[in-house]
């Protein structure tokens, strides 16, 4: 009983904020919420009371009530009463707005990672040239900068992890960035803006994790894609692929893939890289690191798929 | 037989006939009557998009539709809601009461306005037969934002444009004419100051409509050449800018809610006082918040761009201009709550529109406020938030406005009123069933649920919410059933009333229900804003 009570208020806030800046946007959210409930109490009080008052009770309808066309100073009151809350709301805003931008400390590490949207994943870059795909590991009690944009060929996505802060367009051609800050954790998020078909499988996940098993993750990652042992196969297949082809590259709203069509990497590349029909050019903009994790994972998990299946 | 002869059966024009009396009509009421039939026939539609996206979104992973098909819906059901009912229908309303309400005879073009409405129709009719085109309709959302937009397969966007295009010709000739008839043809006595508020409403909607089509018609046309191929104004791989098309569409966009509101706060304004028994509290204040009103809407364009990186001081400017419009628009609401005050309250269907309008309507205008403050902005920018504050604002705005209108107005109309049983039942159904479908929706925006999804993940609230959301979603649907009930059962039944049933203010009141082709005999002498309590006064000092 406790608990769904519980539950049921943590539904009425936002996102639990994990985030310096998160935090601060939802102090604001109290603030507002304070100002808003009072408007909303000096305009439901008196309307409800008015209507149970002065209710025509079956008087006539040519029964009129006195003839008064206003008052001077009742309009300046709900003119500059209303001026005076908002002047409030604007104040604190502007109190919490640099917590809300959050800058770097002079001295103080900062992660800068690339976010682009493509359709439809996102596809994150280290500063030492790992990739990764939807899911973003990150350091803890770290400020981390996200870059986000998207190729100039893509269309517009947003980014957004609502535990972590608000959401940054992800636009061809233009960059935006945020940052944050978190403790250990997951913490989940998708596309905001609306970007085709799947719009809607767009997730995004970051995981935070502590800093020194980040550092040698992060290392250990970028010597693993340079030689061509890492996972970043299965994670292209499962945020670039699976979306259209299905979980299981069973099909979905594109056909299915077997060993036949994926064993050629040669074919698949060119597909990946230009598209095809009403395939978008999903990987335009690959390396070929990036593209022979791709094929070599396709050619694996597919002849296995075909011998078990067989 | 004696010689008593027959004339000859006088030859009745085929201008006058039962079908084509309709079709070659210049009439302004019989136009406004096509206005706002042709309008509930669209938001008929528009709402049955709505239910089948509710039960889609009932529960997660559902797989009552395709993908395709809902990002059609929800493009159609704003684009719909929009542009075929909202702004139409104010335009039907306007038609109808405008010339009768300043004493005229006509509208000042009445062959331009007969125009306006047969595009209306054309336009509705390419937009909701672009669902049979190659790949069906358009799938980018009612804002079109390119490059997705650009890029787009199949013919439903170009159809969009298109369809865009004859409405948006349609509302511009209508508004000049708005325009000319207001500043032209009022009766004798009829001083701004003595104009209904309905009218100012009408005048700011028009003024409005000028100034921003013009800004989505280029736009339009831009985006539509750069999915012929020829030119690359908003594709970035070209070198365009895809936020130069937010800019322009947005500069439309923002007016145009206001456009969807004002008249249905000149509405308001015209039922409160009347089932009030008293005079409207505050005349010129609601005027001119009115003005100041779209005045402000046109520099507030950004605060729907706060996510794609504006400078920061361009973001604070769209913060506190639009933070400014809360308060003409408080000025009003607290205006109506004042006109009540010691009244003569008749709980008349129009007055329970009128009076839900100011309740939900406060919640919209709250929201507002929230999303206006762009840090917070930038966490509910584009998320069921929106969705909800959107529909308070134009389903629990306009759509009650339009209501209260629609009863208010009905026995002038068609000389019968709605039913008042079928009346309620309308009213606490849709009420109930408004605030169950979108209250939650907040909420769903604030844990974090995006817009314009097709299914969700599957977690506890979220599922809850989207649930009663979908329920509420049904229970007004059963409120427009009774509405529709209403209007079939009062063709036949609806108590038959004279000139004046309400003992209203305003000279429509004063020409018969149905009013005459050429409206008046003659108009009285204007003196204040409520002629015809004026009248209704010295009629009953000549008979003491
Ligand atoms: C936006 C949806 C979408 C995404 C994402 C997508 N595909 Fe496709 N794919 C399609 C469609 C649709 C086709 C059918 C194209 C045609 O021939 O018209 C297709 C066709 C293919 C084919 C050819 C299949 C055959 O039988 O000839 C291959 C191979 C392929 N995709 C691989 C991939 C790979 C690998 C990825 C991930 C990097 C991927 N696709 C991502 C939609 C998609
Ligand atoms: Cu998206
Ligand atoms: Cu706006």
């Amino acid at each position: 009983m406790g608990s769904t009570i519980l539950l049921a208020a943590s539904g009425l806030t936002p996102v639990t904020a994990d985030s310096p800046n998160a935090e601060r946007i939802e102090d604001l959210y109290w603030v507002l919420c304070a100002i808003a409930g009072l408007v909303l109490l000096s305009v439901a009080v008196p309307l409800v009371l008015f209507v149970f008052r002065y209710r025509s009770r079956g008087r006539d309808r040519t029964i009129e009530g006195p003839q008064i066309h206003g008052a001077t100073r009742l309009e300046l009151a709900w003119t500059l009463v209303p001026i005076g809350l908002l002047v409030i709301a604007l104040a604190f805003t502007f109190y919490k707005l640099p917590g809300i931008t959050l800058e770097a400390q002079a001295g103080e590490r900062e992660l800068e990672i690339r976010v682009e949207g493509r359709q439809f994943y996102w596809q994150y870059e280290y500063p030492n040239g790992a990739i990764a795909i939807d899911k973003l590991r990150a350091p803890a009690n770290t400020l981390v900068k996200l870059v986000i944009t998207a190729p100039d060929s893509d269309v517009q996505h947003s980014y957004w992890v609502p535990g972590l802060g608000g959401k940054f367009d992800a636009i061809p051609g233009e960059t935006n960035d945020t940052s944050f800050k978190a403790k250990v954790g997951v913490y989940k998020g998708q596309c905001a803006e609306f970007c085709g078909t799947q719009h809607a499988a767009m997730l995004a996940e970051i995981e935070v994790i502590p800093v020194d098993e980040f550092d040698s993750w992060l290392e250990q990652e970028a010597e693993a894609q340079e030689a061509g042992d890492s996972d970043l196969g299965e994670e292209e297949f499962l945020g670039a692929c699976t979306k259209c082809h299905g979980p299981q590259g069973e099909g979905l709203v594109g056909p299915g893939l077997s060993s036949a069509s994926v064993s050629d990497a040669e074919n698949v590349a060119q597909i990946v890289r230009n598209g095809r029909g009403r395939m978008p050019a999903v990987g335009e903009e690959w390396d070929d690191r990036q593209m022979d994790a791709l094929t070599s994972y396709l050619r694996k998990r597919f002849a296995e798929e075909g011998q078990s299946g067989g | 037989m004696a010689a008593r002869t027959e004339p000859p059966p006088y030859p009745v024009p085929w201008t006058q006939g039962r079908v084509a009396g309709w079709v070659a009509t210049v009439d302004h009421k019989r136009i406004g009557v096509l206005y706002i039939i042709t309008s509930l026939v669209f938001f008929l539609a528009g709402g049955v998009m709505a239910l089948l996206m509710r039960t889609q979104l009932a529960t997660p992973d559902t797989d009552f539709i395709t993908r395709d098909s809902y990002n059609q819906l929800f493009t159609m059901h704003g684009t719909t809601m929009i542009f075929l009912v909202v702004v139409p229908i104010f335009a039907g309303f306007a038609n109808y009461l405008v010339p009768l309400m300043i004493g005229a005879r006509d509208m000042a073009f009445p062959r331009l306005n007969a125009l306006s409405y047969w595009l209306f129709l054309l336009g509705g009719i390419v937009l909701l037969g672009s669902f049979f085109a190659e790949e069906g309709a358009a799938r980018s959302g009612w804002t079109a934002y390119p490059p997705f937009s650009a890029y787009a397969s199949g013919n439903g966007q170009d159809l969009w444009i298109v369809g865009l295009h004859i409405l948006s010709i349609s509302s511009l000739t209508g508004a000049i004419n708005f325009i000319a008839t207001i500043h032209n043809m009022r009766t004798a006595g009829m001083s701004w100051m003595r104009l209904p508020l309905f009218v100012w409403a009408i005048e700011i909607y028009a003024a409005l409509l000028v100034i921003v089509l013009p800004a989505l018609t280029a736009g339009l046309t831009m985006l539509l050449l750069d999915r012929t191929g020829w030119t690359n104004f908003f594709i970035p791989d070209e070198g365009g800018s895809s936020l130069l098309y937010q800019h322009v569409f947005w500069f439309f966009g923002h007016p145009e809610v206001y456009v969807m509101i004002l008249p249905a706060m000149g509405i308001i304004s015209e039922v409160i006082p009347v089932f009030s028994r008293k005079p409207i509290f505050g005349y010129k204040a609601i005027a001119f918040s009115t003005v100041a009103i779209g005045f402000y809407s046109l520099l507030v364009w950004g605060h729907h761009m706060f996510t794609v990186g504006l400078p920061f001081g361009l973001q604070i400017w769209f913060m506190l201009a639009s933070l400014t419009i809360a308060v003409p628009t408080g000025v009003k609401i607290f205006n109506w709550i004042a006109t009540t005050w010691r009244g003569n309250l008749i709980f008349d269907t129009a007055m329970l529109w009128a009076l839900g309008f100011i309740g939900v309507f406060t919640i919209g205008g709250l929201s507002g406020i929230f999303l206006a403050i762009f840090p917070f902005d930038w966490q509910v920018h584009d998320t069921y938030f929106i969705v909800a504050h959107l529909h308070y604002v134009l389903f629990g705005g306009s759509m009650f406005g339009i209501f209260a209108g629609l009863y208010y107005w009905w026995p002038k109309m068609f000389g019968r009123r709605l039913g008042e049983r079928l009346g309620k039942w309308h009213f606490w159904l849709t009420l109930v069933g408004f605030n169950l479908a979108f209250f939650p929706q907040h909420f769903l925006g604030l844990l974090g649920m995006p817009r314009r999804v097709y299914t969700y993940r599957d977690d506890d609230l979220w599922t809850a919410y989207n649930l009663v959301s979908t329920a509420g979603s049904y229970v007004m649907g059963l409120g427009i059933l009774a509405f529709v009930a209403n209007v079939v059962w009062s063709r036949k039944h609806g108590e038959r009333v004279g000139h004046d049933p309400w003992l209203a203010d305003t000279l429509e009141w004063y020409a018969t229900s149905p009013p005459p082709p050429h409206n008046f005999d003659k108009v009285p002498y204007v003196t204040s804003a409520r002629p015809l309590r004026d009248l209704r006064r010295r009629m009953a000092e000549q008979d003491s």
